[in-house]
């Protein structure tokens, strides 16, 4: 936040093998605050007035006072040092959507250490109090600006306490991702986009006949086919699907989109994931490299949008 | 950084509260109007507090600066003296408590209070005070860890107190070596041009009817002085000071007429030595008893005994002196004939008048002084603290009309008589008597025991000590000068002497306030006495000899590097969590197992981690599972006991990877 170090000057804390990194006593800046410069400033004239007074008294205060701010300087040193971190869990987000790292604080001291502050760089800082001996959990966001993985980026943990004359820090490289998805593109014209399959057994397309299921409402749908009775029990607002098994698998496809670049056709691409899941179609998805059998539910949107996340990613 | 930025109103009231205790030692010094102004402030803050709706506006607090400062500049129109500058800063500190709202203003507030509390050691600089000083910088402490925490759930901490306090005491240790070893210079870097004249008190080069009543008033203390040998008794502790020739009838002053010669006297008595403490006062002259003999080498002897010396103003100064109390002080010179004759114009008729009665009534010098004596022996005079108001012709006034006078009355007033008789004579002013401490068998000297008498030349012995009050109250000479203050206030009451019996609880007082004198004393040779002599002292006596400034800041610097891991080393020792012996020792077992590259995961059971040791190391099969069993009933199962943990640890420590 202060210092725009070169990177290789700078000594971080990395994660160990286990994903946890521990502040050593070497990777700990420090550094006075305003407030220190000024307790400074207020040490010399303690410091001329009691030679000029000749007062041994005076002398013997000021140095109390200086031996305050060597013993606070230890103090706020220390009360970073050993502390641990782990990424406990990320979000998974889409492109633009702020993502989330959980971030696990261990103090393995009987000592609490308070005000221990954590951002990201020119990010918002969240601040925790860690009792002795206890485990805390702590949440930083950023901005998420393209799609793939996102490594935590780095993390500066920082101190004033106890007494705010000195600003101790330090550099946190945790091991640790987040996935972030494409966003979602405009919602492709419904008739022409998907390719409906077949299905051998039986010859339902989308129609009202057999009732489907529900989705939630869209602008434009037919009044008629609300479901007004979930309405009036407060459910929200939800359109009736009729059709067949026939549309139950759609295909999504990579070669549907030739006119769109890479990241639209992706984005065109997680829309119709996300369409399928809502209106609980199995689908499967195709892309250049990879083929995703038809398949419906949780499991199946992720992987498809772990793909799209993915695609065209160097795997690390 | 916002949720830092903010103060929570619990931390205003208790730094509202702490303001105020850390500027109370001065209310005594402040004008009174000062002190109503700063506790008007608090009181304002505390309002705002309290009815929160009461919002400190700009306007009030613009109204509240400009009522401070016409007030300053009422009491203190030039800002001149310490007096002034320290209302001024409690008034600052009282408004910027005031307009305290974020993190910024309240470290500023924080950072005056400490500035605040060094001021107090300008004036006063007993022990009692400086713990109250010490309480008082664990406390702004405290308010300042409490600043710095993110997060107020509660006000104000007592854990931040303790804090606080575990922190100053850490410091201790560094002050000490700080305060010993740091480079000392002998004089102020420049000066401030220190106006000491306020506050102290102390014996001036003249005197005039009322002024030493009006020192005795101060307990302060004057001098203290350690005997090499037993103290002389109470009569005959006459502490010279100041002597006193020329007069204008109502002032009494030095002379600069007479020349420096050779100083000889003869002893009748063994010498006495000792040394005296001096405190601070603005004057330049030493204290000693009668007439000393060996001097220090800063002192100059004058020829009437007075004894001054360089450098010594407004510090605590200690010399070491050695007086002869008997003595014959050998013929009188011509100029000294001709000093100790003059008569004031003010005499009055009447005056000589009872001067030619003596003379008529007596055969030599002596007897017409025991013939003065003897008057103001039987005639009704009072000793009294509170003499009525003198008028033109104090001497006369007192002699025939009031009769109530303190000790200067007597001595100038016998002095002008002594004067009118021919017999020359002088008023040596100085301090009488002096309490002998048995805890720390010392005398304390106050500036109660303050003293005014008369030395006449007589033929036979040279210049002779006589003391007129002696006469009138011979209490005063023989006891300490120990009565209450408060008692004898009243106009013109003669001074009531505290005798033997008085109260047992006034004993039991007496006793403290001497034990509380003998700390002082310890404290004023080791702290307040500390100059740059004492430290090379102490340094040869650590063997270190003699240091440059340069040498002595490296051995300070080297100090304070030592005591920092030895601390970080005891803050380590406080704070490590001890693991149950099971869990020490199965840690042990992981860590053995670590090294040969196989660790167990967080997440990894006992059990599941023997079952992932023994397919990698299917060798180590037999000790693992037994050394996991053993675990596994000591930590989760019914069974334990010494017998069970032995074995447990027997086989962790047999165990090699």
């Amino acid at each position: 936040m202060r210092l725009n170090l070169p990177d290789r000057f700078i000594r971080r804390c990395h994660s160990n093998r286990l994903g946890e990194a521990t502040i050593g006593r070497q990777q700990i800046y420090i550094i006075p605050t305003r407030y220190g410069f000024g307790f400074a400033l207020l040490l010399m004239l303690m410091w001329i007035g009691s030679i000029n007074y000749a007062n041994n008294l005076g002398l013997m205060l000021t140095f109390l006072l200086a031996g305050l701010a060597v013993v606070t300087m230890l103090h706020t040193w220390r009360n970073l040092l050993g502390l641990s971190f782990r990424v406990s869990r990320a979000s998974q987000v889409f492109k633009g959507e702020t993502a989330c790292f959980y971030l696990q604080l261990i103090n393995p001291r009987s000592d609490e250490r308070p005000t221990i502050g954590l951002h990201f760089k020119n990010g918002d800082v969240i601040y925790s109090d860690l009792p002795p001996d206890c485990d805390q959990q702590v949440k930083l966001c950023i901005t998420t600006e393209r799609r793939g993985r996102l490594s935590i980026p780095r993390v500066q943990v920082f101190t004033t306490y106890p007494l705010g004359l000195f600003y101790a820090w330090s550099y946190l490289d945790l091991s640790g991702e987040a996935l972030v998805y494409p966003a979602p593109g405009p919602r492709p014209q419904i008739t022409n986009l998907p390719s409906y399959q077949l299905n051998a057994q039986g010859d339902k397309g989308v129609g009202a006949d057999d009732f489907v299921g529900l989705r939630s409402y869209r602008p434009g749908d037919s009044p008629r086919q609300i479901d007004w009775k979930a309405q009036a029990r407060e459910q929200g607002l939800h359109t009736k699907q009729f059709g067949g098994d026939r549309a139950d698998l759609c295909w999504l496809e990579w070669d549907h989109y030739p006119h769109l670049g890479i990241e639209a056709r992706l984005s065109a691409l997680c829309r119709g994931v996300l369409d399928a899941v809502e209106q609980q179609q199995a689908f499967g998805l195709r892309l250049p490299n990879l083929t995703l059998k038809p398949a419906r539910g949780e499991t199946q949107r992720q992987a498809a949008l772990r793909a799209l996340a993915l695609f065209a990613e160097a795997e690390q | 950084m916002n949720s830092a930025n903010q103060i929570k109103p619990a931390v205003l009231y208790h730094l509202t509260l702490v303001t105020a205790l850390v500027v109370a030692p001065h209310f005594q010094r402040l004008d009174l109007r000062i002190t109503l102004a700063f506790l008007a402030v608090l009181f304002l803050r505390w309002m705002t507090l309290y009815f929160a709706q009461w919002k400190t506006g700009r306007l009030l607090l613009f109204a509240v600066t400009i009522i401070s400062a016409v007030l300053i500049f009422t009491v203190y129109p030039l800002l001149m003296g310490l007096e002034a500058k320290i209302a001024l800063l409690s008034l600052m500190l009282g408004l910027k408590l005031m307009e305290c709202r974020r993190r910024r203003d309240l470290m500023v507030v924080l950072l005056l209070g400490y500035f605040t509390l060094i001021t107090h050691f300008l004036f006063d600089q007993e022990i009692l005070l400086v713990g109250y000083v010490f309480i008082m910088v664990i406390a702004l402490t405290g308010l300042m860890i409490e600043a710095s925490r993110s997060t107020h759930t509660t006000g104000f901490r007592l854990n931040s107190l303790r804090y606080a306090a575990s922190l100053v005491v850490q410091s201790l240790p560094i002050m000490l070596v700080l305060f010993f070893l740091f480079p000392r210079s002998s004089g102020p870097l420049w000066n401030l041009g220190v106006d000491n004249s306020t506050g102290q008190t102390g014996l001036s080069d003249n005197i005039t009817p009322g002024s030493i009543s009006n020192l005795i008033r101060s307990r302060a203390v004057a001098f203290r002085v350690d005997f090499d040998q037993d103290a002389p008794p109470p009569r005959q502790r006459y502490w010279r000071g100041p002597v006193l020739w020329h007069t204008d009838g109502n002032r009494w002053t030095r002379t600069t007429a007479l020349q420096a010669k050779q100083i000889t006297y003869q002893s009748l008595s063994p010498p006495v030595s000792y040394q005296v403490t001096l405190e601070p006062s603005p004057n330049n002259w030493l204290y000693a008893l009668d007439l000393p003999e060996i001097l220090p080498p800063e002192a100059t002897l004058l020829p009437d005994f007075q004894i001054t010396a360089k450098d010594i103003r407004n510090r605590r100064h200690r010399y070491s002196m050695t007086s002869r109390l008997e003595y014959h002080t050998g013929p009188l010179s011509r100029r000294e004939r001709q000093l100790g004759l003059q008569v004031p114009d003010n005499i009055t008729p009447r005056m000589r008048d009872l001067v030619s009665q003596w003379r008529s009534e007596s055969t030599s010098d002596r007897e017409l002084v025991n013939h003065a004596l003897r008057f103001f022996r039987t005639e009704l005079f009072y000793y009294t603290l509170t003499p009525p108001l003198m008028g033109e012709n104090p001497s006369d006034q007192f002699l025939f009309e009031s009769r109530r006078g303190f000790c200067e009355h007597y001595a100038t007033s016998f002095t002008s008589l002594m004067r009118v008789a021919g017999i020359p004579s002088r008023v040596v002013t100085g301090y009488q008597g002096g309490e002998l401490n048995p805890l720390g068998n010392y005398l304390i000297v106050r500036q109660s025991d303050a003293h005014a008498w008369s030395e006449v030349w007589l033929e036979e012995s040279g210049w002779t000590r006589v003391d007129p009050t002696a006469a009138v109250a011979p209490e005063r000479i023989e006891q300490s000068f120990d009565f209450d203050l408060e008692e004898n206030n009243i106009l013109g009451i003669p001074v009531i002497f505290s005798t033997a019996d008085s109260s047992l609880l006034k004993q039991f007082a007496k006793q403290f306030r001497l034990g509380i004198d003998a700390a002082n004393a310890s404290w004023h040779r080791w702290v307040l006495g500390y100059s740059k002599e004492q430290q090379q002292k102490l340094l040869q006596h650590l063997g270190l000899g003699a240091l440059s400034a340069l040498k002595l800041a490296l051995a300070m610097i080297l100090a304070t590097a030592v005591l920092i891991p030895l601390l970080l080393f005891l803050l380590r020792l406080g704070s490590q969590i001890k693991p149950d012996p099971v869990v020490r020792d199965y840690q042990r077992f992981c860590k053995q197992l670590d090294r040969k590259g196989i660790n167990r995961f967080p997440y990894e059971g006992p059990l599941d981690f023997a079952r992932r040791v023994v397919r990698k190391r299917p060798d180590l099969k037999q000790p693992v599972n037994a050394i996991t069993q053993h675990y596994i009933k000591l930590r989760y199962g019914k069974a334990d006991g010494p017998q069970l943990r032995k074995a447990f640890h027997q086989l962790v420590r047999q165990f090699r990877a």
